[in-house]
């Protein structure tokens, strides 16, 4: 039974939410974010300059590519096949191994708070991180792209969808790797296998192999067209299915709520040793 | 939390904020027009009656100077009908017409023959007084109707003009032609301000046609199911769609999309299955050309909505018999011998 005096498990959280997201905001693995986000951004604003002193930026084969399919483009590209699993596969792996390495767990631990709270801070901190860096990077994208043959009212659905989507899909990616952090060895390394190996050759298959993966459920959110850029995407566009809405959203909270659940029960149970 | 967090969250979420408000601005109001010239579409839609189920747009002036046209025009033989069409009425489709709007008014119960609402409103540069001698030559009469003058056709074996083609001078450079009884819906719902773009249904669908679209069409389908005839057990077979949107863009290729809004969120999963199965019984073809086709389309869409996007390059057009990128004439060897003798 915990002490009267000590604070309840929410507030635990947000105290160590408080503590973290500036540690984990200003922290070197910031300038890799910066990068993957700032990437689709500078491109935007080259396409758009580029356009703008008349350069043939949006032919395609002999086509015209309007604003819209572009936009589209770099969602599918750039946030939901690179950024959104990429950048949760980094920090949730490293919410709790993070502090296993620099040997600062302990001084947590040792708070009189439950130690599960201590990861759902932690959480919460890699969500508000990732979501102000990234959100505001995609509507930058939307300003400069869209209006170029296109309109920023027909597409503005579309945009709100988008938002809605990449918040899910951090929020998923950053919840199954907070699990793989707590209980695996090398939880970056196993991380990276589970994104670029398991889901793509998952999904390239037809079967069901393709529902125990995060991109399945997250790839029928996207209002845009799959593009079949790459021989890969090319055989996973070949045996695309798309999971209908309502059964995709209760998949993902299924996920996400049992993932973060697993993640707080294994950071209460297991006793990590700090390697001297 | 510090300061210096503080303040770069406030950043984002402002920045976040701003493009919402503006998308959201553009969405309600229709604003930015300089940024989204789609989204009122063409001003001659005063001239379309607002009961009209199809309404259609094509840029001919774009389409004809495209490059696949260009291609096209090499390949094709001569077109004598154009020719004889431009000796007649002096009008030069190729040069004269910028634009065309159509529509189609529902056609009753009594249907087309009955009927006959199709209208076509073309921008562009024409004779008038050669087209109105070419109608008096032909038995046509010249009317005024409400101010703007008339040209009707000769009427029928009953004795009725309604159902003839007949052609207004709407405004300089813009005529109208259809049936009698279309065109002054036409004039009637320009001067009465009750145009389709009154019609908040079939106007939403035409703002949501993206830009850089040079040909589309938007409107009911039940209009067109019940006008095809179908027999009654494919009638019965096709999914409950509401609305369509088709819209495309002729250059070097041709890419668009088709849009389907059907009654409920099941028929939309039932259409998006049928699409499906199409495209993977199209995969299973050993034809190059037809995989390369259907390698280009792509369904998507949510809830009710089913979209199948297309996207046809330049470079599966020069696998067509007869197109090529350098527009000379290239017929296969299997054509008939009427036609190589033709070459």
């Amino acid at each position: 039974m915990a002490d009267p005096k000590s604070p309840g498990y929410v507030s635990s959280a947000m105290r160590v939410f408080d503590l973290s997201v500036s540690e984990m905001l200003w922290s070197r693995r910031t300038i890799f974010m910066a990068l993957v986000v700032g990437a689709p951004v500078l491109i935007s604003m080259f396409l758009r300059l580029l356009d703008a002193l008349g350069a043939p930026v949006f032919r395609v084969n002999g086509m015209q590519m309007a604003g819209p399919a572009i936009f589209g483009l770099m969602i599918w590209v750039f946030y939901l096949r690179f950024t959104i699993p990429v950048l949760g596969v980094f920090y949730g792996t490293s919410l709790i191994a993070d502090e296993v390495e620099d040997k600062t767990i302990t001084y947590l631990f040792t708070r009189p708070i439950p130690k599960g709270a201590v990861l759902l801070g932690k959480y919460l901190a890699y969500m508000a991180c990732t979501v102000f860096v990234v959100l505001p990077s995609v509507v930058i994208v939307y300003l400069c792209i869209v209006p170029m043959r296109g309109s920023l009212g027909g597409s503005f659905i579309d945009l709100v969808k988008d938002l809605f989507l990449l918040a899910i899909g951090l929020a998923v990616y950053g919840a199954v790797f907070a699990v793989i952090g707590a209980r695996f060895k090398r939880p970056l390394l196993v991380g990276l296998i589970f994104i670029f190996g398991w889901e793509q050759m998952a999904l390239a298959f037809p079967g069901y192999l393709k529902k125990f993966t995060v991109a399945y459920y997250l790839q029928a959110l996207v209002p845009h067209a799959m593009p079949n850029d790459t021989v890969v995407s090319l055989i996973q566009g070949i045996f695309h299915e798309n999971p209908s809405l309502p059964e995709a959203l209760f998949w993902l909270s299924a996920i996400l709520l049992s993932f973060l659940w697993f993640a707080a029960v294994s950071v209460e149970r297991k006793e990590y040793v700090l390697e001297q | 939390m510090t300061t210096r967090t503080r303040y770069f969250m406030a950043v984002s979420a402002g920045i976040v904020v701003v493009g919402l408000g503006s998308g959201l601005v553009a969405y309600y109001g229709g604003g930015f027009p300089s940024l989204s010239a789609s989204r009122s579409g063409p001003t001659e839609l005063s001239y379309v009656p607002a009961d009209s189920a199809v309404v259609a747009f094509a840029n001919v002036r774009e389409v004809m100077d495209s490059e696949l046209r260009q291609r096209l025009k090499a390949v094709l033989p001569q077109e004598r009908g154009q020719q004889e069409f431009q000796e007649q009425t002096g009008i030069d489709i190729e040069h004269d017409i910028d634009y065309v709007v159509a529509a189609m008014t529902t056609p009753g119960a009594g249907g087309l023959q009955q009927n006959p609402n199709g209208l076509v409103v073309a921008r562009g540069r024409f004779n008038t007084t050669q087209l109105e001698t070419l109608a008096r030559d032909h038995g046509g009469v010249v009317e005024e109707y409400k101010g703007k003058r008339l040209v009707k056709g000769p009427a029928g074996n009953d004795g009725n003009t309604n159902h003839s083609v007949a052609l207004a001078f709407l405004e300089p450079g813009l005529v109208a032609i259809g049936s009698e009884i279309a065109i002054k819906s036409s004039i009637d719902a320009q001067l009465s301000a009750h145009s389709i773009s009154a019609n908040n249904d079939i106007m939403e669908l035409i703002a949501d046609i993206d830009a850089g679209n040079n040909a589309w069409a938007v409107g009911r389908f039940d209009a067109i199911a019940s006008q095809a005839h179908l027999p009654a057990e494919v009638a019965s077979k096709i999914p409950a769609i509401k609305t369509f949107a088709i819209m495309t863009h002729i250059d070097g290729g041709i890419s668009g999309r088709l849009r389907a809004e059907t009654r409920d969120d099941q028929s939309a999963e039932n259409l998006r299955q049928v699409v499906q199965g199409l495209l993977a019984l199209g995969r299973m073809q050993n034809d190059p050309k037809a995989t390369a086709l259907v390698n280009s389309l792509q369904l998507s869409g949510s809830g009710r909505t089913v979209a199948l996007s297309f996207a046809v390059p330049s470079e599966v057009l020069e696998m067509i018999p007869g197109i090529k990128k350098d527009g000379l004439q290239h017929l296969p060897e299997v054509l008939p011998k009427e036609l190589h003798e033709r070459k």
